[in-house]
């Protein structure tokens, strides 16, 4: 056993350069592709991150007054304190998505203070969990991955179903399977269900959006429903993502299969 | 001499085509075609090396495939042993100095290595169409890709052993 942790650590990391240098390289192309820009259209550019960074502002006081207002609700109602996170973004450096697998690779390890079993997040919702940790790299499963399973529930909704990946064909967008749906939801292609995480599992903050379900039928069971659930596009193409990294590590309890 | 020098440019160039393949696969990740291309990685070590470097040279690149690919540590390890094993007890039978044997190895190493890896890590989803899709299109997309690539990389290793002034032809028998 040690040995396999020996030989599976030494080749991770002496492939880890390679990768982390190329992620560079790709880094420097775009600055020299930005810098062919006129200065009219940096002009532009600089316009609208103002317009964008405002609104942002706006929004950042609205959320200290919402989350000051929960903190007061909480004190009265003698409630137990939530969980904390802190937001890492890091770089995709990798992506592989296969029948077999769908990872990522990230260009921020152990030296950013990454934990495995860690949720990953982008502006769309969830992307998945960290499953392996190396020094300067970090492996991702994607929500799509066949092997990925996490507790999830319905917008407005609060009881718990289960979220799990499926092989994906490649064509058209990617898909999960959402099963233990109570008998009384109804998903149709016009009204959608939203299904977004619980606190439930332990790793990802509740109501972060994981895909959209039009429809639903009845389980092998016959007590439950299960249906298809639409994901983000955008999964297949990311850039940039963010690490959810516990603040309270100590009462961690990550749901890793 | 314990291990031939032939074989550390054929690891080499081994970790250079799954980190070139990968790279691929990164590029085109937003499209419903992947490359799996381990096939030619064997092929060499096993016709031209003697048992020792033959065993080292690929076991160092199995375990490279393993931990680039996220698979558990071992998988591609064996199944590149077995493969190898097979090709290296009947490689009197292969021309090695020439390409067309090499090919046809290659295709059929990366076809049992494709479909193994589809047994043991799809065994739950081999009833599912979507998978069945992914996996004829991974299999076609990666046997056309071959076509190329195996002979081009082939070449780049009998090169590299000219530029480093290497036999470039296989080790003389006996086998062991």
């Amino acid at each position: 056993m040690g040995v396999k942790v020996f030989l599976k650590a030494s080749f991770t990391e002496f492939q880890a350069p390679a990768l982390v240098a190329s992620s560079y390289l790709d880094d420097l192309e775009g600055f020299w592709a930005r810098r062919m820009h006129s200065k009219r259209e940096l002009e532009i550019a600089g316009q609208e991150i103002a317009r964008a960074k405002s609104y942002y502002q706006f929004n950042a006081q609205r959320v200290d007054t919402l989350e000051a207002e929960v903190r007061r609700l909480e004190a009265i109602l003698d409630l137990p304190s939530r969980r904390e996170y802190r937001y890492e973004v890091a770089r995709v450096i990798r992506r592989d998505l296969s029948a077999w697998w769908q990872h990522l690779i990230l260009r921020k390890g152990r030296d950013y203070g990454i934990p495995e079993g860690a949720a990953v997040v982008f502006a769309g919702g969830v992307v998945g969990r960290v499953v392996e940790v190396n020094a300067f790299t970090s492996r991702v499963e994607l929500i799509s991955s066949p092997n990925f399973r996490m507790a999830a529930q319905f917008e407005g909704d609060p009881r718990p179903v289960v979220y799990e990946g499926l092989p994906q064909s490649g064509f058209g967008d990617p898909v999960g399977r959402v099963s233990d749906a109570a008998q009384d939801l109804v998903a149709t292609t016009q009204e959608p269900l939203q299904l977004v995480s619980t606190h439930l599992g332990g790793t990802f903050p509740a109501g972060l959006a994981i895909g959209r379900v039009s429809w639903l039928e009845p389980g092998s069971s016959g007590i439950f429903q299960t249906g298809e659930v639409i994901l983000d596009r955008d999964l297949l193409s990311l850039h940039e993502v963010a690490v959810l990294i516990p603040l309270n590590s100590q009462q961690s309890d990550n749901n890793v299969p | 001499m314990f291990l031939d020098p032939r074989a550390i440019i054929m690891f080499g160039a081994n970790a250079l085509l799954i980190f070139l393949v990968q790279l691929v696969n990164s590029g085109i990740s937003g499209w419903p075609v992947y490359l799996f291309i381990l096939g030619p990685m064997v092929v060499l070590p096993a016709l031209y090396l003697r048992h020792q470097s033959y065993f080292i040279c690929t076991l160092c690149s199995g375990l490279w495939v393993d931990t680039t690919l996220g698979v558990p540590l071992g998988f591609f390890t064996t199944l590149f042993l077995v493969a190898g094993a097979i090709i290296f007890s009947m490689r009197l039978r292969f021309r090695a100095e020439h390409n067309y044997h090499p090919i046809l190895l290659a295709h059929s190493v990366n076809l049992f290595l494709l479909i193994v890896l589809t047994m043991s890590a799809g065994g739950a989803y081999l009833g599912v169409m979507s998978f069945w899709i992914q996996v004829l299109t991974t299999l076609t997309c990666s046997h056309v890709a071959l076509l190329l690539v195996a002979p081009w990389f082939f070449n780049f290793e009998r090169q590299l052993f000219e530029i480093c002034h290497l036999q470039t032809e296989p080790e003389d028998l006996p086998l062991l």
